[in-house]
């Protein structure tokens, strides 16, 4: 009978598509400007604390550029399709990187920040409903639809409660080890609207390493012109 | 032209909104520090110079925006203490920028350009004074010029530049005269096919003029590569040997693992550099002109005019910032500590055709987020005749601190 119930009731749901697109907007909009701390944590050393300034628009481009510390001051990252820049203030030079390495000595890659949508990288499959930090969740498996994204599975919780907000995210090679998880938390008013405010990412090859994006500001459906999206704008500065 | 771009300066100032944001100001000392040496290049000392020479500097920087215009100024006054006791102020860079929108800036002083995806060489660029041949960390100057950056859509974008410079290294010990460069450049940037392309064209007065051609692409993982690559007639190395065209190409990759570490390999091919037979007549050139300056037998006007021509020729090396030789090979690597309070770092710059090397190794700390601390060592090895050992540097060491506000 309970099997049936539980049938039944990820029968009602919605599709896996339909919640995971719903996550993706759930703590930036399509078209976002953002300030966000980031807090590298590691096993007996000093923090790293960076605060910068992002503008993402759509799942394609994305520009963050650090404010303090004054010694990081007007580096700069863009993310435009594959391509990955940065933008070294001391040598006035915009270089080009590869697109998979980690972002800003931590434990987010340059895909996690400037790509936080799944939908347009990896096939969801509803696996069922759970509880997960205190939060009744769907459940979700997603598998990379090609080699080139970080990740080759992904399971995912996201709340049931219409929300559809994220709650956790556990990311696998393709050899089946778990190679970091994200917490998503500290849901507050941000932006005229709730979200998680706290994504925490943690690396399963380093215990007790961790990195923190304390989002502080943040304004949905601002205008962007492509054109800030471009290795010229990273050169101007802001 | 420097006193009207800072007319047209202090006159925007004037007209500026008040809600400025908060100024950015950086203090900065830097210490270098030569051990130097008699070579080929300084035969009995002919430069004069010191056993030991010291660049002493104070810095300041000034960035400040108001809206969509910015100031930059950067600069420091030096105090030589050696050779030469004289205290001079620098200007690193004073600009003033405009930004209409996404699409068009305006930037106009002394700023650098920068422009090329090389690390160590820029064939496509002669707008500014070429890098430090011996250090390519240290801090560039600018060069004076006026700046239009036009973006008609994502995938395209137009730089418009008309500058004047000194091809001069900076930085040493010895004094170093290049020619005044006045030259016009356009440079057009595209994206296809995930790949970085840039046209650029330049020429001038003081300069060749050129063709060149910018490829940037990242190969997936961690790893990206580029290709710049320029031509033009007439060689910028004597002899002038103005019929033949010639080619430069810096090729290299990046692998770059977030922020803690980076390594780079840059191979540099100047087709109008020396090979062994030309650079065997360059030091029979210096051999002959040293000679003929020393000989009582020649009235003093020719010896004076054989002195000249050897302080010239034995500034050449310094005068181009390129370096004399045809195939040279650019290595870098830097590697910072999980909180990003240590930075260690090595640079090396070998010359292919005979051995030499530069090599630069380098520690960074950064106690906190506001004050930097950089000490770099310089050693110049290889084989006795090798470019790098004629300069009559022996080694250096170079402290650099920044106190940020």
């Amino acid at each position: 009978m309970s099997n049936l119930l539980a049938c039944l009731l990820l029968a009602m749901a919605p599709d896996a598509a339909a919640i995971v697109k719903r996550a993706d907007r759930a703590v930036l909009g399509e078209t976002t400007t953002y300030t966000v701390r980031m807090t590298v944590q590691r096993p007996g050393k000093r923090d790293r604390v960076v605060e910068m300034r992002g503008f993402k628009k759509g799942d394609e481009q994305g520009l963050v550029r650090y404010t303090t510390p004054p010694k990081e001051r007007g580096t700069a990252y863009l993310r435009s399709g594959e391509n990955t820049w940065l933008y070294l203030p001391s040598a006035a030079k915009v270089v080009r990187v590869g697109a998979k390495q980690n972002f800003g000595g931590g434990d987010f890659s340059n895909g996690d920040i400037f790509r936080l949508s799944l939908i347009k990288d990896y096939d969801p499959t509803l696996l069922g409903e759970e509880a997960m930090s205190g939060e009744a969740c769907f459940k979700l498996e997603l598998r990379a639809k090609n080699r080139s994204v970080a990740y080759d599975r992904v399971l995912y919780w996201v709340r049931t409660d219409g929300s559809f907000f994220p709650v956790r995210a556990e990311y696998y090679t393709i050899s089946g080890k778990r190679l970091k998880w994200l917490s998503l938390g500290e849901v507050g008013k941000l932006g005229g609207r709730l979200r998680p405010t706290v994504l925490a990412m943690e690396n399963a090859l380093e215990a007790g390493a961790k990195t923190e994006l304390r989002f502080l500001a943040i304004e949905d459906e601002a205008k962007l012109d492509d054109r800030l999206f471009t290795p010229s704008a990273l050169e101007k500065g802001e | 032209m420097r006193r009207a771009l800072l007319g047209v300066g202090l006159l925007a100032l004037a007209w500026a909104p008040a809600a400025a944001g908060q100024p950015e100001i950086e203090l900065g000392f830097e210490n270098l520090l030569y051990r130097t040496a008699r070579t080929r290049l300084n035969r009995d000392n002919l430069l004069g110079l010191d056993p030991s020479e010291d660049l002493l500097r104070g810095g300041l920087g000034v960035k400040q925006t108001w809206g969509s215009a910015r100031l930059v100024a950067k600069g420091y006054l030096e105090r030589r203490i050696g050779s030469q006791d004289r205290t001079e102020a620098t200007l690193r860079q004073a600009y003033l920028q405009y930004s209409f929108g996404d699409g068009l800036t305006l930037r106009a002083g002394k700023q650098r350009i920068a422009w090329g995806s090389g690390f160590a060489w820029n064939p496509t660029n002669r707008l500014e004074p070429a890098k430090n041949p011996l250090n390519t960390g240290l801090e560039q100057a600018g060069s004076w010029a006026v700046r239009m950056d036009v973006v008609p859509a994502s995938w395209v974008g137009l730089i418009l530049v008309a500058a004047r410079d000194q091809a001069a290294a900076a930085d040493l010990p010895l004094e170093t005269q290049g020619r005044v460069r006045r030259i016009g450049a356009a440079r057009a940037r595209f994206l296809v096919w995930n790949t970085d392309l840039a046209l650029v064209l330049s020429g001038g007065a003081g300069g060749r003029s050129l063709v060149g051609l910018d490829l940037g692409r990242s190969l997936g993982g961690s790893v990206s590569v580029h290709l710049e690559g320029a031509t033009y007639r007439g060689a910028e190395l004597v002899p002038a040997r103005a019929d033949r065209r010639f080619f430069r190409l810096a090729a290299g990759l990046l692998y770059l693992r977030g922020e803690s570490q980076s390594l780079s390999l840059e191979y540099f091919w100047n087709s109008e550099g020396y090979d062994g037979q030309a650079m065997a007549a360059y030091r029979r050139n210096l051999d002959d002109t040293y000679a003929a300056a020393q000989d009582p037998r020649l009235p003093p006007p020719a010896r004076q005019a054989a002195l000249d021509a050897y302080r010239v020729a034995a500034a050449l090396p310094f005068s181009g910032g390129l370096g004399l030789r045809r195939h040279y090979l650019h290595g870098s690597w830097t590697r910072s500590s999980r909180d990003s309070r240590w930075t260690g770092a090595a640079r090396a710059v070998v010359g292919l055709a005979d051995g030499g090397l530069a090599f630069t190794p380098g520690l960074g700390f950064a106690p906190r987020g506001d004050l930097t601390l950089q000490l770099d060592a310089l050693v110049l090895l290889g084989p006795q005749d090798s470019e790098f050992r004629l300069a009559p540097i022996r080694s250096g060491l170079q402290t650099r601190i920044r106190l940020l506000f």
